[in-house]
């Protein structure tokens, strides 16, 4: 059964919504997403608070007096960082749940079926220039840290994508899958294309565009006071009288994210907040090949 | 500009709704968070422009139709300076609309369809208070309908008011529209006459109208003159005003002349007007005149008929503004080839004592109809009378019983009977054979002078009376009369007082009182008996110039061919007098539009009348079993007093009503009696359109 929006915002939590996200995912897919484990050694990596004290080189500490990690391939296989944009447009929501709501979502299940891979899978919090991060780890135990954080995720502020995009391209060393949260609404011009261009850092860039029905068909009538949930903006409006401008601007914008995404080889899903979030990810895992 | 509801127009204050909406509404919008507010600014900027000129034009098209509706609803009237709203107050008025055959007169559009809006504008410029009435004048125009305050009577009457065909008389006129406003409480009075003021129509020699007010006092009413001409000096106009119809034998057997008179009633002369006759509805002959400014001319086209009958002739001539007097028909009675016997009772070697010769050469003139036959009395009893219109029989011996019953029977069946006396007739044989056939009873022969005697000349008899009334004699006028009456008699039968057979009509008496000719009708046919002989033994009328006319129009008489209605000249508007024969019983005359006329047998006489007719052109007379009788038909033509249509100045119909009363109104004025308020309307539901399709967008 695919579980929409409003069935899905009668479940209270991240962690719920996400179980009941993955089983419907797992149930659709008919290819096993286990990947063959490697234990080859990969490289050495200075100690940092929270690497397991197992990895430790004894060897390493006697010749150079530091402490080094040993890292092994399999733990490099997947390093996936959910990028979730928490600014205060996401909390718009019409359909049962905000833009914000669902993309806790799609990030936790993403998250969950990762783990459950023993891939790595990480969150990224952005809204108004703010980054809080919590680097992808495989550990099982990881997901309840990532579900905590979600969870506790509240919209405010500007959306920033480009200062996000700046400290991603910085803090992930390797090549990652980054799944990118947001509707994009950052007025300034270059947001994006910086977003995308992690895809030329050879980061594996997923889009998951997130859209309110209202925002697609705007359905308003009388005369209105919009108000930004970002800003201070507001105006007064006819609804009727620029409904059809309107349409016009938000479909030349949808395009442009799309055509841009593609452009820079990164996969691009349109997720309307009304429509069932397992449909999402399967349409989006299929696209991928069933893989993550 | 005048408003005939002028408390609607304080609904025009509705038309600071729009304004004072916009500047008063309050009401609060719903606010409401949105994500993509960017993209709502964005569309706002792009569309602000386009929206302030939208707002804009809503608010002048709202503020419009708030504006025009009550305005319409207000009427509003635009009047010329003549006819803004008397001074004088409400006024009692009737509009006096002229239908006379001028109206007809058109360039482009009628003169009476432009007298008809007119009038109808002149209708609709009337407060609401103000009583009125229409009077269509006529020549003999009616009483007025009373006054009333329904405007849709008014306009009913003028729809149903049609141009006539002669002129009209407008004094009398306004004196019935003046004698309607006589009802009226109202202390003012119009006249609004709705003209094109010919001179043949209204006549500034006679007083112009006074109505009486409610104390008996004399109330000049105020005079409205709408000119359907204005703009308008003369209304060039030519006309045909007479056509005239005759044999001419000169040209031939059943030849006739037309002679038409055209009169040119404009100011420039006029060359080459082509003037056609017709025969039929077909074209047989084209001539052209020329016409000086203001003058007449004459045209004469002739055609010789290819048979005898009752044919329907028409001059015309090239059409004008006004077509209806180009025109004017005749109904010619062309006569048929006819058959007669000569019966010569006393045949002569010698030509000048021959009676039939003198007879036959009278008969037999070039252009006459008559193919005469001659033979002796015993031949003639032989023949076969039927196969003759007439027989003349010439000093001819007392018939056999036998011949003088198919005689009588010949008669009687519609045949026509000559009788000339001579020696061989013998009164008592006579009467004893021809009892049934003779008009009266043959007494002797008198002999008044022997033509050898040295003063025959002198104490010969003589016409002292001739029945010029009479289709036979009619033409015997002036030297012809004289000619006829200088013939003498030498000898003559005499006949008894009292009636024979029929009744005998004394068409010629000789100076004893003895007739000389006489006429009567037996059954069908008829009888003409001449009381002397037509050789030079008994009269020296066969030597006269009367014989040969004489001869011939007796037997056209007799065969009932003698046109005697050649006299009939009807005239539109007036009432005809027909005069059938004692067989024909007309019902009704047909015109050439299809109406018709009734015939009333008029009282006393044998004639039948009917009228007014309506209009011009051939009618056709048709008895009650709806059988056409062509020997009746008759043409009504126009009165030519009716074609001059030379028009009244202004300054002179000023003068006559009293410049103190007139006010005109004209063409000018057509434009402005456009229902403004119509328009209004109509321009106020456009801009309801375009404010929905506005608000749409």
């Amino acid at each position: 059964m695919l579980l929409d929006a409003h069935t899905l915002s009668r479940l209270s939590g991240v962690k719920v919504r996400a179980r009941a996200v993955v089983e419907g995912v797992l149930s659709g897919l008919h290819k096993s997403p286990h990947q063959g484990q490697s234990v080859e050694f990969a490289e050495h990596k200075e100690y940092a608070p929270g690497d397991e004290l197992k990895h430790l080189d004894w060897k390493a500490y006697g010749k150079f007096d530091r402490y080094y990690v040993k890292r092994f391939e399999h733990e490099t296989n997947l390093r996936a960082l959910m990028v979730v944009d928490a600014s205060g447009s996401m909390a718009y929501g019409t359909a049962g749940l905000s833009k914000l709501d669902v993309a806790k979502v799609l990030a936790a299940t993403l998250s969950h079926l990762l783990l459950r891979q023993q891939d790595g899978a990480g969150v990224a919090l952005i809204a108004g220039g703010q980054f809080h991060e919590i680097p992808p780890r495989a550990a099982a135990t990881h997901l309840s840290v990532l579900l905590d954080t979600l969870d506790q995720a509240q919209p405010g502020g500007t959306t920033d994508l480009a200062t996000a995009a700046d400290t991603l391209a910085e803090k992930l060393p390797r090549r990652s899958l980054v799944c990118v949260f947001s509707d994009f609404f950052d007025d300034r011009a270059d947001a994006l294309k910086r977003l995308l261009a992690l895809r030329a850092r050879k980061h594996d860039v997923a889009v998951f565009h997130l859209v309110d029905p209202a925002e697609l068909q705007f359905p308003f009538d009388d005369p209105t006071l919009f108000l930004s949930m970002e800003d201070e903006r507001r105006i007064e409006v006819n609804p009727r009288e620029i409904k059809q401008s309107y349409l016009e601007e938000f479909g030349r914008f949808l395009d442009e994210v799309k055509d841009a995404c593609t452009a820079a080889d990164c996969d691009y899903e349109r997720v309307s907040t009304g429509e069932p979030l397992d449909g999402v990810l399967l349409r989006f895992l299929a696209r991928r090949g069933g893989r993550l | 500009m005048t408003f005939a509801n002028p408390l609607f127009l304080f609904g025009t204050l509705a038309a600071f709704i729009p304004l004072l909406v916009h500047l008063f509404d309050r009401r609060r919008p719903r606010q409401v968070p949105f994500g993509a507010i960017s993209f709502v600014l964005k569309s706002q900027r792009r569309t602000a422009s386009r929206l302030k000129l939208k707002r804009l034009l809503l608010y002048l098209l709202r503020t419009f139709i708030l504006l025009a509706v009550p305005i319409a609803l207000a009427r509003p009237q635009f009047a010329s300076a003549a006819t803004v709203a008397p001074s004088r107050g409400l006024a009692a008025t009737a509009v006096v609309v002229d239908t006379s055959l001028a109206l007809r007169w058109k360039d482009g559009s009628a003169l009476f369809d432009t007298a008809r809006d007119e009038a109808k504008a002149a209708v609709r410029e009337l407060a609401p208070e103000e009583p009125a009435t229409v009077v269509a004048c006529t020549r003999s125009p009616a009483a007025a309908a009373p006054l009333g305050f329904e405007r849709a009577r008014l306009f009913a009457a003028l729809d149903e008011v049609r141009p006539g065909f002669e002129a009209v008389d407008l004094n009398r006129c306004l004196e019935v529209a003046a004698r309607a406003l006589d009802d009226s409480p109202l202390p003012n009075r119009r006249l609004v006459l709705v003209s094109a003021f010919t001179q043949a129509s209204l006549h500034l020699e006679v007083a112009p109208p006074v109505s009486t007010g409610p104390k008996g006092e004399k109330l000049k009413p105020e005079i409205v003159l709408r000119d359907v001409a204005k703009g308008r000096e003369e209304l060039p106009n030519r006309a045909l005003i007479d056509a005239r119809a005759e044999p001419a034998p000169q040209l031939g057997a059943r030849a006739w002349q037309f002679t038409f008179t055209v009169r040119n009633d404009s100011g420039e002369a006029q060359k080459d007007v082509e003037l056609r006759l017709e025969v039929n509805g077909e074209v047989v002959s084209k001539g052209f005149v020329d016409l000086s400014p203001g003058g007449t001319s004459q045209k004469t086209l002739s055609h010789r008929f290819a048979q005898g009958g009752t044919v329907a002739v028409t001059g015309a001539l090239e059409a004008d503004a006004l077509i209806e007097d180009d025109a004017r028909a005749l109904v010619v009675t062309v006569p048929k080839e006819l058959q007669v016997l000569l019966v010569n009772g006393a045949p002569s070697p010698q030509k000048y004592k021959d009676e039939a010769y003198f007879t036959e050469a009278a008969l037999s003139a070039p252009g006459s109809p008559v193919h005469a036959v001659t033979r002796d009395a015993d031949a003639a009893w032989r023949e076969d009378f039927s196969k003759y219109d007439a027989l003349f029989l010439l000093n001819v011996e007392a018939p056999p019983a036998d011949v003088a019953r198919a005689l009588a029977a010949f008669v009687e069946a519609g045949g026509g009977l000559f009788i000339s006396v001579g020696d061989h007739v013998e009164p008592e044989a006579w009467n004893a054979a021809m009892a049934q056939v003779l008009p009266r009873t043959l007494r002797v022969v008198k002999t008044a002078v022997e033509p050898s005697a040295p003063d025959a000349s002198s104490r010969a008899a003589r016409l002292v009376q001739v029945a010029s009334a009479h289709p036979v004699l009619q033409p015997f006028t002036g030297p012809a009369r004289e000619g006829l009456l200088s013939v003498r008699f030498w000898r003559y039968a005499l006949f008894e007082s009292e009636s024979g057979g029929a009744t005998a009509e004394v068409l010629g008496a000789l100076d004893d009182g003895a007739p000389a000719f006489l006429a009567a009708r037996q059954g069908k046919g008829r009888v003409f008996v001449f009381a002397s002989s037509v050789d030079r033994d008994w009269c020296d009328l066969p030597i006269r110039t009367a014989f040969l006319p004489l001869m011939q129009r007796v037997a056209a008489w007799l065969t009932g061919t003698l046109d005697e209605r050649e006299s009939v000249r009807a005239r539109v508007g007036e009432t005809v007098a027909l005069t059938p024969e004692p067989s024909q019983s007309p019902a009704f005359a047909r015109a050439p539009s299809g109406v018709e006329v009734a015939l009333t047998p008029a009282p006393d006489t044998a004639s039948v009348t009917g009228g007014p007719l309506p209009e011009p052109g051939r009618y056709e007379v048709v008895d009650a079993k709806g059988q056409a009788l062509p020997s009746l038909a008759f043409a009504a033509t126009l009165d030519p007093a009716a074609s001059d249509l030379s028009r009244h100045p202004v300054d002179a119909l000023s003068n006559w009503f009293g410049e103190d009363v007139v006010k005109t109104a004209g063409s000018g004025g057509e434009r402005a009696r456009t229902p403004v308020w119509t328009w209004l309307l109509g321009l106020a539901v456009l801009a309801f359109f375009f404010e929905g399709v506005l608000l749409r967008r």
